[in-house]
């Protein structure tokens, strides 16, 4: 499922990040890779703000549905 | 000759802290990702052979952004002797990805690990000896801020320069290392280049920038394609992914056996976060603390400062006691007016809105370093993404407090063009800190210290971003899609008094540098203009109405007849603005103590009252002032962001056009509101309310090209 739909609070392992490369590319370097384990901090209105590795990263919605978990 | 180490790291891991630290020099440092924009050297306080070079921070040794193309290319082509790469150790494994990258240069290297405080304090263990051997480079532990582990440091920087320890970066799994290892053809490549393992790894990839550093042979290219496509079959993820995946998997196998990292629970920022980010509460919270810095630092504590510096301060002591001792001494009537109307009349009126200036540089310095900023950043974005800019803007916007032309170069963070242009028409719309004496001055002469005055002009500026957002996205130029919000929240922190206090004084004492020079200048011709003119008996020295500056005055003043400040004085000082917004106080600071002949028990603020007919004439005025074109230094950024003279132009047109329009519109209305008949004035100003709300409402443009002619 997409990370907009993962209740806050909620630690999932990606699985795939879809969307153009250089966001792709972005997100990789930042640690969301597959595999990796991401936890939903915060949510407003669609845009989460997420823990991954030991660093707090915000997302707009409009990516948030492009990572799956 | 001169060695030089460069400082390389993520961004707000703490490099320009470290680089204060080690060159003694007071860099800008602030809580949010991209302080830094571009490079900056400085020379070593304990060598004063090796020269250190602070960079942009960066993820990866792939830019995202034009700040880290900065530090990407100073790596590879300037070739340091040395990198200092700089690690936030409360978030190791994403540090290290750049780490395991910048080894892949073979550039000699040595790790600072910093915030070791902050690891301790979470109970987690690090053994640095273990993973120093990992990466085959030196490692020290530090603290930047605390100025702890630094003596070492600077002593491992002497060894390395000497030594130049080349890193061993870790091996990727076997399959992908034989890919690597293909890539340089024996025949083409009898020696591979320098940085060649970092080469191979981005041919892999595919990087199409890489042909700018080294041409590779086409048959070279078709070869390592091919092996890259094997790979992807192999683990069915495209080569990119799949490189930043197995880095990510080297490190964690790099780190088992030198990193115990403590579990933990909900830490403070979350619980903080999860209040200011609010779905609800977070625009009225932001809304409140802005208010408050403005209605705090302008109305309250800042006013009664100011009021004293001007009225008693420079009023009733400077000013006369001066203008005494130079009668005393028998000075010529001349000098004597230069000095003391002039001179200190000019650059008082400035210096005495220092406290204002103090009190709200430290609550912007506070909010910008506690973290608050990053969070009002995200919360923005839902907000800015309809108005064409990205929650990335807010940055900028916010710097543009202090002062555009930082505000400006800020925007170098964001990712995509439109934006980015937006973003620097629009910066200085929010008053900075030169506008601040402006609308002190305005809000407590005119407006009779009117409590919203301050905050209100602040949340038009933003009004204006967003108009201005607005109507331009539906222009050709500004079209198309934002690059997605991705941003790194730094963890909320106390702010180091010390760090407070730089900041502040960095500031204000550039704001006394400006007084000092520009405004002096400004002020000693506004006082020959203001002096001298044809009367009667020819030229030479004459009265302020008979002035060449009154004359020249008078022929500008039609201008801002509909907008409401019609008279000479007003329209002289808007154009000595240019040089700098504080010149604005300055020029009536000279005109006033002129045109009274030196009687001062008028004060500054009530002379200022008797220039404007009307509250909503001097509010007309005030916005006017804080909308329209931004003084010189400002503009020079512009120019240089832009890096084109048409969208320069542009910029500076549609803000003086659009402070036009904002200005007729309040001043008209404002007439009419108070009681006066409608005019001419009123139609026009009707008009142009018709002319703006079309303009934020039609339908986006999709023909018509502005500029079309200079694109291909």
């Amino acid at each position: 499922m997409p990370l907009s739909s993962a209740p806050k609070g909620s630690v999932s392992s990606i699985k795939k990040i879809t969307g153009n490369d250089e966001t792709r590319r972005f997100l990789s370097h930042l640690g969301f890779v597959e595999g990796a384990a991401v936890t939903v901090v915060s949510e407003t209105a669609g845009n989460l703000i997420l823990k991954i590795k030991a660093s707090r990263i915000a997302v707009e919605k409009a990516l948030a549905k492009k990572i799956f978990v | 000759m001169s060695l030089k180490a460069a400082l390389a790291g993520n961004p707000n891991c703490g490099k320009t802290t470290l680089f204060n630290a080690l060159t003694g020099s007071s860099q800008y440092v602030g809580n949010w990702p991209g302080v830094t924009v571009e490079k900056i050297e400085g020379r070593l306080k304990t060598d004063k052979n090796i020269i250190l070079t602070d960079l942009p921070g960066i993820y990866s040794l792939s830019p995202y952004t034009d700040d880290e193309v900065v530090s990407r290319n100073y790596l590879i082509r300037e070739k340091p002797d040395l990198i200092i790469n700089i690690i936030d150790a409360s978030n190791l494994e994403r540090n290290l990805y750049l780490t395991t990258q910048l080894a892949e240069l073979g550039i000699p290297m040595i790790l600072a690990l910093n915030m070791t405080d902050i690891v301790r304090k979470n109970g987690d263990i690090i053994d640095v000896q273990k993973l120093s051997k990992h990466l085959g480079c030196p490692a020290v532990e530090i603290s930047a801020l605390k100025g702890t582990g630094l003596k070492q440091l600077t002593d491992t920087v002497q060894t390395a320069l000497r030594e130049r320890p080349i890193p061993t970066p870790p091996l990727f799994p076997q399959p992908l290392e034989k890919a690597l290892s293909s890539v340089w053809d024996q025949k083409d490549f009898p020696q591979p280049p320098l940085f060649s393992r970092w080469l191979s790894v981005k041919i892999l990839e595919g990087d199409r920038k890489i042909a700018e550093i080294l041409p590779i042979p086409d048959e070279q290219k078709t070869k390592t394609a091919q092996s890259a496509r094997i790979l992807e079959k192999k683990y069915g993820d495209d080569i990119e992914s799949l490189i930043s995946a197995e880095r990510y998997k080297t490190i964690e196998n790099m780190l088992r056996d030198c990193y115990k990292r403590k579990i933990r629970d909900i830490t403070v920022s979350d619980r903080v976060d999860s209040i200011v980010t609010n779905r609800w509460l977070s625009l009225p919270i932001f809304a409140v603390i802005m208010f408050s810095v403005y209605f705090i630092s302008v109305t309250t504590v800042g006013s009664v400062a100011t009021d004293w510096t001007n009225d008693v301060f420079f009023g009733e002591w400077i000013i006369p006691g001066l203008r005494n001792l130079m009668e005393s001494a028998g000075t010529a009537p001349w000098a004597v007016s230069l000095t003391v109307d002039g001179i200190v009349g000019g650059v008082g009126a400035v210096l005495g809105f220092l406290p204002q200036m103090f009190i709200l540089f430290l609550m912007l310095s506070f909010l910008e370093d506690c973290g608050y900023m990053t969070r009002v950043a995200f919360i923005m974005n839902r907000f800015f993404k309809k108005f064409g800019l990205s929650g990335k803007s807010f940055i900028p916007l916010l710097i543009s407090s202090g002062c555009g032309v930082p505000g400006i170069m800020a925007t170098k963070t964001i990712e995509n063009e439109q934006n980015r242009r937006m973003t620097v028409i629009t910066a200085t719309f929010i008053p900075c800190g030169a506008k601040l004496p402006v609308i002190a001055l305005i809000s407590g002469a005119a407006l009779g210290g009117a409590w919203w005055a301050a905050p209100a002009v602040y949340f038009t500026g933003i009004a204006a971003v967003a108009c201005t957002g607005i109507i331009l996205k539906k222009t050709k130029p500004f079209e198309g899609i934002t690059a997605p919000f991705v941003m790194e929240l730094p963890p909320y922190h106390w702010p180091a008094p010390r760090n407070l206090l730089i900041h502040v004084w960095e500031r204000c004492r550039s704001f006394i540098v400006k007084a000092g020079t520009v405004i002096f200048l400004a002020c000693t011709l506004i006082w020959f203009l203001s002096s001298f003119g044809f009367d009667e008996t020819g030229f030479g020295m004459t009265s302020v109405e008979k002035s060449l500056l009154a004359r020249t005055g008078s022929i500008l003043a039609p201008l801002f007849i509909p907008l409401g400040f019609g008279n000479w004085e007003a329209a002289v000082a808007t154009v000595t603005g240019l040089a700098a917004k504080e010149n604005i106080v300055g020029t009536f600071g000279v005109l006033l103590n002129r045109g009274e002949s030196g009687e001062i028990d008028a004060g500054l603020l009530t002379a200022v009252m008797n220039l404007f007919p009307s509250k909503a004439a001097a509010f007309s005025f005030l916005m006017f002032n804080i909308l329209c074109a931004p003084c010189f230094a400002a503009i020079g950024a512009i120019r240089k962001q832009m890096g084109n003279p048409k969208w320069t132009i542009f910029a500076v047109a549609y803000q003086t056009l659009f402070a036009y329009t904002v200005s007729l519109i309040i001043y008209q209305f404002g007439r009419v509101i108070s009681g006066e008949a409608l005019s001419v004035g009123t139609l026009a100003a009707a008009a142009a309310v018709i002319v703006f709300i079309y303009a934020l409402v039609r339908n986006p443009e999709t023909e018509k090209r502005l500029f079309s002619r200079s694109r291909q």
